[in-house]
């Protein structure tokens, strides 16, 4: 529902289909790997979460943008919900069909708005239940969001876009995403009172694991993927969530296994820092012929017999069989049965594929933040 | 094993389990029971366990006959519910699929502790559970317990202390009463005058009321949980009212999942319901309530209910997730983790549905049909059905809603406050009634803005954004049609409607079409432009020129898609049936083979007065046999308190509209061997005309069979060949022929006037003041607006005959006769099967008047014929080429299913003749109707011509007196116990109700009477007090006081000022919780039926279909 004149735009697809739709948001072309979720509200923070990098994502749910942008009045964006970093991390959203107004008491800009300050474009009048089926069927899908037939795409947002041409497709997830997404320098933050630091690895990390912690009286202490984490003085590590491989990281893996895991403080894995650690334990991960991206995917707890609803955005997951002895599998998908979560059997080491810190999606399995906040 | 230790076999002897059902539908309680309840004893007998079913609603597919079940026809009190306990000795009993009236009597049943008398335990969530969410004292302590924030709530047992606790908490305040179903006695106070009235009639019906802060204007937003024996929790689905707080949810637009909400909103009231749902141990499913502030995240609980919902049934339909079936494999012992997600077959049922579409509940008033009852809405539900519109964007949700409750509206653009005035506009914004939606939109067309809307609705700007749009869209529309035709020279004003929108852009007609226009509407709303709102032309017409933009569209392939809800937004493949159309889109999600075998079932769409839960059970055995027949059954309905729309009830169901267009637009996708039309009562009886126009293949009766027994002229002209007996009648076309007419005939006459400005349709006019009256209600009669008026025969038996024809030969005809006489509705009506009071001589006329009638017709198909019987005359009142509302009835007592044996003769197979004589029959089955006056402020609980009943029960009895009061008793006229109001009519009526009068007396409680009865039962001999209209002792204050719980008020005749000097009483009386009865067959029926009443209540075997 646009009130205005609007333009055409395409979506041209890797494997040839191209859909005409209505140019939403920034009038700029870009590329990018398709990619859908489910979830029916969180339209920001997914917007916002920065392991969407490189990647154009379809909302499934039919009407996007019905209670705007959250816009602090204080301008406190971290400490706002709706926002999970600073800035709109996707290239660009396909959208079926988009509220343009805002009249939520908490939003204070539209959609459409955001997306033009932010040079995000998008496509609004787009069968998505037809894209998602496209993007189920075909295991990988790259497509381009062109506006006025305007090829040239815009690469200026991200270091790792400059990696290619204007007629390329771009697939993130064979660069080294860290340098693009990982803080430049070391950041602080929460109360100096508070008597517990936990360092978390910022390979892409979502503001709310930091709220988490500072609500749970910890301080926070983000750190670049690259940093010398034996320089590090704190009571506990959590690898955060992130885009891309998890194999195309760099020197990480290795220096997560040398430089954190022999020391025995507690560490929690999430998403991308899940697979992170079990890369850095030895087992293997792999690339699912389609990803987990929604908020209602159920993981099922061995230890506890119960299950949780969570929320999920990633491609890849460990693999079940290259488990070793000295980890138990702790949570399992309930629907594919893959791996959601590690537990070590001794060590404080535990790490999960879904994320507890929800924003958006279900809070239900908030309760691992406080676990792991007791171990410190 | 799964299932809990002592369901399983023991002995190889299957356990048994009793599941209580709703009983007859009334206000508040209506259909969505029967969904339920269907799923459960589906997904029982599954495992292997016996279900004694106890339900009066003979009309519910639930009450089917099946291997592993027994049903029991009886009222759900605790009385019966322990007969049939010592009588089956279950192992359990199930309380949360039969709605409010089954999980009183299981709270019941466990504080009079005749469960653990019988060693019955109840399965899902406990007694104790259930009794904190239905006291509102014990709930609140519940919640402060777990930091769940309520509304202020005072409870309060007398109206000084009411006011006491307002004034404290300050006005508005809202009152609502414990134990109620669907928010009986319940309103808004602004004053302490109001509030006063409020609690008086509340504090009747009620020991306890609550007062609240009012939280009006604020958004109305429910869950759906779920949650299993182990801890397992999910939430289903969400739900936001349209309506803010302050109009009952059964009475608000309803839109799923929630859209004017964010992830942090959502989130936090999705935590609180499964917080609100671990404290109260639930195990199934439950449902909770919020208000939510839209000016930050404050929120309050409303409520909760521990038990499947009307909202529950509304979002299981909504996300395709059958909540009732997997509640029940949860209350016999299943976790969610070992169950699988039906639709998906993949994947688990521990999941919570993810929608990719929208769905818009709109609720069905008939407040027409009452007398005096207000059109405003409020806290007290008001309305008998609802529709569910499924679709891409709110827009299109919101014109197919429209077009689904109301056949004859043709979307939001319907202009029915087109000659209101302004300030009659700002009222009904500021005091809604179920027009609102209309006013809205008048207003915006009107040129007011969002803000002016929201000012005086309170109603999101999200909402009304979506209207306003709609409304620049039409405006857009006619200036670009104005604009074609200002072009056009005069000839070429004569053009088609394809060639005007030819015109219009392509991809603004798609727009239009993606926005929920029908191109019914897109044609009248050319025809407003072309003609300047003159618009004379009918329905047919306009559907004959829409035909014009159908073409054009297919010529641009503007086509609608087919959509599947799968509950996973296609995350994962499905094989889901379960479609919907959308023209907001580009892509099939299924592609139907070009399949020769495939039957479309038309549903019958809203439930609505006249047309219920006995048409639902006609469609839902019509697809089952096609289904079982591996035709490919494929149903149409959009009501979402059916079965019909059950994932398995058909092979194919489109949930959608049952318009001429839509219909047509599924043809065009299923290419169907044929359309069955005649199962769902008159609503989809209406397409069979415009369907075979266009070549349609109608199963069953030719159309011309069916415009034969309805066309008025042509049926009785018929009739006049036949030789057989009709009531007088003529077409009026002005004042002089009725006056002609009535010369002729004399009074008493029927009118049914074809247009009427308010009130009722028909009524029986006694003398010239009441015919003048009834006329002034109307249009001015002319050629254009006929009335058709006919002789009034009084003290005439009402009698019907249900059958099945084949090539105009009866295949089975089986006779059943009213209790009230003629001039009762026959949907109000006490019917009596096999008939016990008529002679077989008349049965054998009755019987060759239909033979002949069916032969002249040609009928092939279900049909039902009505009579009136006085003395030796037998004449015919009407002919139903369709099946009707007594099917059910007919067929459970019979043990012929009419339904089936109809889709026999409709599938063209070989049926021979069926010759049952009905005094063969072992039992007597009483049908009788239930009325919720109760609910309807103002209206006079006064039966007519005109329907006004909501339900039906059909009780058993080896005798008539058995089943006539199980059946009254089903129907909540309750044996009285405190006193008696009589008030007995005219000489005549007095004099026959001197037939029953010992009975009256041996209830031995006191008898009360109007002046002109108590001096009639003086001179007899009888005490009585008397009470009079305005002197003490008066008879309101007999009602008020509780002095009687039971009123017997017979009119004098049905004079306008009879009817309004009995209708006080009336209605105080049902206001006040007492029984009431107004028809005098009836009453004596009822009376008389107390004979046998010892007998009954100490009978050994309880008769089980």
């Amino acid at each position: 529902m646009i009130n205005r004149e609007y333009k055409k735009a395409y979506l041209e697809l890797s494997n040839g289909i191209k859909l005409e739709g209505i140019a939403i948001g920034s009038k700029v072309s870009v590329s990018g790997e398709l990619v859908f979720n489910t979830g029916m509200l969180g339209y920001s923070e997914a917007m916002t979460d920065p392991s969407y990098l490189g990647q154009i994502l379809v909302f499934s749910f039919c009407i996007i943008g019905n209670y705007g942008i959250p816009i602090p009045k204080d301008g406190n964006f971290f400490m706002s919900k709706g926002h999970e970093s600073s800035s709109i991390k996707t290239q660009g959203i396909i959208v079926s069909d988009i509220f343009d107004g805002c009249y939520h008491h908490d939003g204070g800009i539209s959609l459409e708005k955001w997306m033009k300050k932010q040079s995000v474009p998008g496509i609004a009048g787009i069968d998505t239940r037809y894209l998602v089926q496209l993007i189920r069927e075909k295991k990988d899908l790259f497509g381009k969001i062109i506006y006025d037939d305007y090829l040239i795409q815009d690469k200026t947002r991200f270091e790792f876009l400059k990696n290619f041409k204007d007629n390329d497709y771009i697939e993130p997830s064979k660069y080294n995403l860290m340098p693009s997404i990982s803080t430049k320098e070391k950041i602080l933050l929460g109360n100096v009172g508070f008597k517990k630091k936990v360092a978390i690895v910022d390979c892409g990390a979502k503001w709310n694991i930091i709220r988490m912690l500072i609500e749970r009286n910890c301080q926070v202490e983000l750190l670049p993927w690259n940093t010398d984490f034996t320089k590090i003085k704190c009571d506990g590590w959590i690898i955060s969530n992130g885009p891309g491989d998890p194999r195309n990281t760099g020197d990480l893996v290795n220096r997560i296994k040398n430089d954190i895991l022999c020391f025995d403080k507690p560490v929690l894995g999430i998403c991308l820092g899940h697979q992170l650690l079990a890369l850095a334990s030895g087992f293997n991960t792999k690339r699912l012929d389609h990803g987990h991206r929604s908020h209602n995917q159920p993981v099922f707890s061995l230890p506890e017999k119960k299950a949780y609803m969570s929320s999920q955005n990633h491609r890849y997951a460990v693999e079940k069989r290259s488990i070793k002895n000295d980890w138990n599998l702790w949570f399992e998908n309930a629907n594919d049965k893959s791996v959601e979560g590690l537990k070590h059997k001794t060590k404080p080491f535990m790490s999960v594929q879904f994320h507890p810190e929800a924003s958006s999606g279900p809070n239900d399995t908030a309760w691992i933040m406080d676990k792991f906040v007791k171990l410190l | 094993m799964p299932i809990l230790d002592f369901l399983l076999p023991k002995n190889g002897k299957k356990q048994k389990v009793i599941l209580l059902g709703s009983g007859a539908l009334s206000i508040g309680q209506a259909g969505e029971f029967d969904y339920s309840g269907s799923q459960a004893v589906k997904a029982l007998e599954e495992e292997n366990i016996e279900v004694i079913i106890i339900n009066p609603n003979i009309a519910s597919v639930q009450t089917n006959i099946g291997n592993n079940r027994k049903v029991y026809l009886y009222p759900i009190t605790p009385f019966w519910v322990e007969k049939i306990i010592k009588i089956e000795k279950p192992i359990a009993i199930i309380s949360s699929f039969g709605g409010q009236t089954s999980l009183n009597c299981v709270i019941k049943l466990e504080k009079n502790g005749l469960l653990k008398k019988h060693n019955v335990k109840v399965l899902g969530t406990q007694v104790d559970s259930l009794e904190i969410s239905e006291d509102r004292k014990l709930f609140a302590k519940k919640m402060k317990l777990i930091n769940a924030p309520i509304a202020k709530s005072h409870a309060v047992s007398n109206v000084e202390k009411a006011l006491e606790t307002a004034d404290k908490i300050g006005y508005p305040v809202i009152t609502r009463s414990a134990f109620a179903l669907g928010g009986l006695g319940s309103g808004l106070a602004n004053t302490p005058i109001e509030l006063r009235k409020l609690t008086q009639a509340a504090l009747l019906s009620s020991p306890q009321i609550l007062i609240e802060k009012s939280l009006h204007g604020w958004k109305e937003i429910e869950y759906e949980v779920m949650r299993d024996g182990k801890g397992n929790t999910i939430t289903i689905c969400n739900m936001e009212n349209f309506d803010p707080m302050g109009i009952h949810t059964g009475d608000s637009i309803v839109i799923a999942p929630c859209q004017t909400i964010n992830n942090v909103e959502n989130n936090m009231l999705r935590d609180m319901a499964i917080k609100i749902s671990q404290s109260m141990n639930i195990v199934g499913e439950c449902n909770v309530q919020y208000a939510l502030n839209p000016k930050d995240y404050e929120f309050y609980i409303i409520e909760i209910n521990a038990r499947l919902s009307r909202s529950s049934a509304l979002a299981s339909k909504a996300t395709g997730y059958p909540i009732a079936y997997i509640a029940a494999k949860i209350v016999i012992g299943f976790n969610l983790l070992e169950l699988k997600n039906p639709i998906t077959g993949t994947t688990s049922a521990f999941y919570e549905p993810s929608l990719d579409y929208v769905t818009l509940k709109f609720p069905r008033w008939d407040l027409n049909k009452f007398i005096g009852v207000s059109k405003n809405l409020g806290t007290q539900m008001k309305s008998v059905g609802e529709v569910m519109a499924i679709g891409r964007n709110f827009c299109e949700v919101l014109q197919k809603a429209i077009r689904m409750v109301n056949e004859n509206e043709d979307g939001i653009t319907v202009n029915i406050f087109k000659n209101t005035s302004d300030e009659e506009l700002e009222k009904e914004l500021l005091l809604p009634t179920n027009l609102r939606i209309f006013a809205i939109y008048e207003v915006f067309k009107r040129g007011k803005n969002i803000e002016y809307v929201y000012e005086k609705t309170r109603i999101d700007y999200w909402f009304l954004s979506h209207i306003l749009y709609i409304a620049n869209l039409e405006k857009k529309l006619k200036k670009n049609l104005q604009g074609i035709l200002n072009k056009c020279e005069y000839k070429c004003k004569q053009i088609s409607v394809q060639t005007i929108y030819n015109k219009i852009p392509k991809k603004f007609l798609q727009e239009l079409k993606a926005r929920g226009f029908s191109d019914f509407q897109l044609t009248k709303i050319y025809l407003s432009v072309y003609l300047k709102n003159n618009i004379k032309l009918s329905i047919k017409e306009i559907r004959e020129l829409s035909f014009g933009i159908r073409n054009l569209r297919k010529e641009y392939n503007i086509l609608p898609v087919v959509k599947q809800i799968d509950t996973t937004s296609s995350e994962y493949p499905t094989k889901s049936n379960y479609l919907y159309l959308t023209y907001d889109g580009i892509h099939n999600d299924i592609i139907i083979k070009k399949n020769k075998d495939s039957i479309i079932t038309l549903g019958s769409g809203s439930y609505r007065i006249g047309s219920s839960l006995e048409f639902d059970w006609c469609s839902v055995m019509t697809s089952g046999y096609f289904k079982n027949k591996k035709n490919d059954s494929v149903i149409i309905n959009c009501n979402p308190e059916t079965v019909s729309t059950d994932y398995n009830a058909s092979d194919r169901l489109y949930f959608e509209e049952l318009s001429f267009e839509r219909v047509l637009d599924i043809i065009d996708i299923e290419t169907p061997k044929g359309i069955i039309a005649c199962m769902g009562g008159q609503n989809p009886n209406n397409l069979i005309q415009p369907l075979s126009e266009v070549n349609v293949n109608i199963l069953g009766h030719s159309c011309e069979s069916v415009a034969n027994a309805e066309d008025r002229e042509k049926f009785s002209a018929m009739l006049d060949k036949l030789k057989i007996d009709q009531p007088e009648w003529t077409s009026a076309t002005s004042i002089k022929d009725v006056k002609k007419f009535i010369e002729k005939t004399g009074f008493p006459v029927l009118i049914r006037p074809s247009f009427v400005l308010s009130g009722t349709l028909m009524n029986i006019a006694n003398d010239q003041e009441s015919l003048n009256y009834y006329l002034s209600l109307t249009k001015d009669v002319s050629i254009d607006f006929p009335i058709v008026i006919s002789k009034f025969i009084l003290d005439a038996k009402e009698i019907e005959c249900d059958g099945v024809a084949k090539n105009g030969e009866v295949i089975i005809s089986l006779v059943s006769e009213h209790i009230e006489n003629a001039g009762v509705h026959s949907g109000d009506a006490t019917m009596v099967f096999p008939a016990q009071k008529i002679y077989t001589h008349t049965v054998n006329v009755i019987k060759d008047i239909v033979r002949k009638i069916i032969k002249e017709l040609n009928l092939n198909g279900p049909f039902n014929i009505q009579f009136i019987a006085k003395d030796n005359d037998i004449k015919v009142i009407e002919c139903n080429a369709r099946a009707s509302r007594s099917f059910p009835f007919i067929s459970k007592i019979s043990g012929i299913n009419l339904a089936e044996l109809s889709c026999k003769v409709m599938n063209a197979e070989k049926v021979k003749k069926i010759l049952l004589d009905e005094s063969e029959i072992l039992f007597v089955g009483v049908k009788a109707s239930m009325f919720s006056f109760q609910r309807l402020d103002g209206a006079d609980p006064i039966v007519g011509v005109e329907m006004s009943s909501t339900g039906e029960v059909g009780c058993l009895g080896f005798k008539f007196n058995h089943a006539m009061l199980l059946a009254m008793e089903a129907t909540h006229i309750i044996k009285p116990t405190k006193g008696i109001l009589l008030s007995t009519g005219r000489e005549k009526e007095k004099v026959k109700f001197m037939e029953v009068i010992n009975n009256i007396y041996k209830f031995n409680i006191p008898i009360y009477a109007t002046k002109g009865t108590a001096e009639y039962l003086k001179a007899k001999g009888y005490k009585v007090n008397v009470v009079h209209w305005n002197r003490y002792p008066r008879a309101i204050d007999v009602i008020v006081n509780g002095n009687v719980d039971f009123v017997i008020n017979i009119n004098k005749n049905l004079s306008v000022n009879e009817l309004y000097n009995n209708s006080k009483i009336r209605k105080l009386a049902v206001k006040c919780g007492c029984s009431v009865l107004t028809n005098l067959e009836k009453v004596i029926a009822y009376l008389k039926a107390y004979d046998s009443y010892e007998e009954l209540k100490n009978i050994k075997k309880c008769i089980s279909l």
